[in-house]
C-alpha cells in the first residue's frame, strides 16, 4: 500500500496537485458551510456543535486530494480506463454539495431558480448533510483501496 | 370624604402601574406601532418589536429563518455576548425581520410570532423556536400544532393565538418582510445590517461576535 503511494507521489506534479486538490476543496468547503468569512473581514469560525461538520470536511478534502492524483496517474502513466477515475470525482461530488445546500448563498439561489423543487432539494441535501458526507468519505475509502490494489496488479504487468 | 379619598387612591395607584409598565416594557420589549418604521434604508415597519433601547445609536437588523441551522448557531454562540454587550447597556438595539424561505413551515413560524407580539411576547416566542429547533427542515418541530403548543408553554391565550395563527393574519406581514430582504440584497440567513448615525454596514452569515464589535465599537 505505501509502495503505490509512493510510487505516485515520487513524481513532484502529482504530490503539487494533491495539495491544490485538498487546499481549494478544504477552504471552498469551509466557506460554503460559514467555518470560513470573507466579508467583511477574513475570519474563521467554529461554532459549538458544529465540530463533526468540520472534520467530515477535512477528511473528506483529504481523501479526495489522496485519491484523485493517484487515479489521474494511472490513467496518465499506466494508460488505464477512465471509468475507475469516477469513485473518486462521484465521492468528491456528493460530499461538496451536501454542504453546499443549506441557507447560505448557494441554497437561496437553488430555491430562488428553482421553487418547490428547488426547495426541497435543499432540505433534503440540508437535513441529511451528515450522512452524506459519510457516503461520501466511504466511496472515497472503497476508491482509495481499489486503486491501490488495481496499481499493484498494473504496476506487476507492466514490470 | 373617605369615598374621594379611596377614588383618589385608586386613580393614583393606576397611574403609578401604568407608569411602572411602560417603562418596564420600554427596556426590554416595544411593539411597533410605527408603521413608517425605517432603519437605514430597510423598512422594518413589518419586522419585530424592538428588542433594547429604542434610543440606542446603533439597531442591528437581523434576517433570518426560523428553519436555519446557521441562525440557530449565531443565536446561540454570538447573540448572548451581543446582548450582554451592547443591548443590555443601552448601546444597541435589535429587530428581527423575517426571511423565511427554507421550507414550509418557515412562514407559518414567522406568522406565529407575530401572532404572540400581539400578546406582548414576540420574543419569548422568537426564544422558544430558535431553543426548540431541531435539525431537519419541515420535519415537524415547527408545524401547526407544535409552534400552537409552543404558544401554551408561554401561557398564551390560545382562542387569540389559534384564531390569529389559523387565519394566516400575518401572512402578508412576512411577505413584505421577505421582499425588504430581497430589495437589500440579502442572499441568506442570517443576515445583518449595522445600522449607525453615520450609515450601515451589511454582514451575511453567523459570523462571531469579534466581527460585530469591530464594526460597532468605531459607531458608538
Amino acid at each position: 500500500m505505501i509502495q503505490s503511494i509512493k510510487l505516485v507521489f515520487s513524481n513532484f506534479i502529482y504530490v503539487l496537485l494533491s495539495a491544490i486538490i485538498f487546499v481549494s476543496m478544504m477552504i471552498g468547503l469551509l466557506i460554503m458551510s460559514e467555518y470560513i468569512f470573507l466579508a467583511p473581514y477574513i475570519v474563521s469560525h467554529l461554532p459549538s456543535g458544529t465540530e463533526l461538520g468540520f472534520v467530515l470536511i477535512l477528511t473528506l478534502s483529504a481523501l479526495s486530494a489522496l485519491v484523485i492524483p493517484m487515479n489521474i496517474f494511472r490513467i496518465n502513466i499506466l494508460k488505464s480506463s477512465k471509468q475507475k477515475m469516477s469513485g473518486g470525482v462521484v465521492g468528491s461530488i456528493i460530499g461538496a454539495v451536501a454542504g453546499a445546500c443549506s441557507c447560505g448563498p448557494v441554497g437561496f439561489a437553488v430555491i430562488s431558480t428553482f421553487g418547490s423543487v428547488g426547495a426541497t432539494a435543499t432540505a433534503f441535501l440540508t437535513n441529511y448533510e451528515i450522512p452524506i458526507r459519510i457516503m461520501a468519505i466511504a466511496i472515497l475509502v472503497v476508491t482509495y483501496f481499489t486503486t491501490i490494489k488495481s496499481l499493484k496488479l498494473e504496476c506487476n504487468i507492466n514490470s | 370624604m373617605n369615598k374621594k379619598a379611596v377614588i383618589l387612591g385608586v386613580i393614583v395607584i393606576a397611574i403609578v402601574a401604568g407608569i411602572a409598565a411602560s417603562v418596564s416594557s420600554s427596556t426590554s420589549e416595544t411593539v411597533n406601532l410605527d408603521m413608517g418604521r425605517t432603519h437605514g434604508t430597510i423598512s422594518t415597519a413589518m419586522g419585530s418589536a424592538i428588542l433594547g433601547d429604542p434610543s440606542a445609536p446603533i439597531t442591528i437588523v437581523e434576517f433570518g429563518d426560523y428553519q436555519c441551522h446557521q441562525c440557530y448557531n449565531w443565536f446561540h454562540n454570538t447573540k448572548p455576548a451581543i446582548t450582554r454587550d451592547y443591548i443590555e447597556t443601552g448601546k444597541a438595539n435589535l429587530v428581527f425581520v423575517d426571511l423565511a424561505f427554507l421550507g414550509n413551515d418557515s412562514p407559518k413560524a414567522a406568522q406565529a410570532s407575530y401572532c404572540a407580539e400581539d400578546q406582548g411576547m414576540y420574543w419569548d416566542y422568537h426564544d422558544i423556536l430558535y431553543n426548540s429547533q431541531e435539525p431537519k427542515i419541515d420535519g415537524g418541530w415547527a408545524n401547526s400544532e407544535r409552534l400552537k403548543a409552543f404558544a401554551f408553554s408561554l401561557g398564551l391565550d390560545m382562542e387569540l393565538f389559534e384564531s390569529c395563527l389559523d387565519s394566516g393574519k400575518y401572512s402578508k406581514r412576512v411577505q413584505y418582510n421577505i421582499q425588504q430582504a430581497r430589495d437589500h440584497g440579502v442572499r441568506g440567513t442570517p443576515g445583518f445590517f449595522i445600522v449607525g448615525p453615520d450609515g450601515q454596514q451589511q454582514i451575511s452569515g453567523a459570523q462571531p461576535f469579534s466581527v460585530f464589535k469591530q464594526i460597532m465599537d468605531p459607531m458608538i
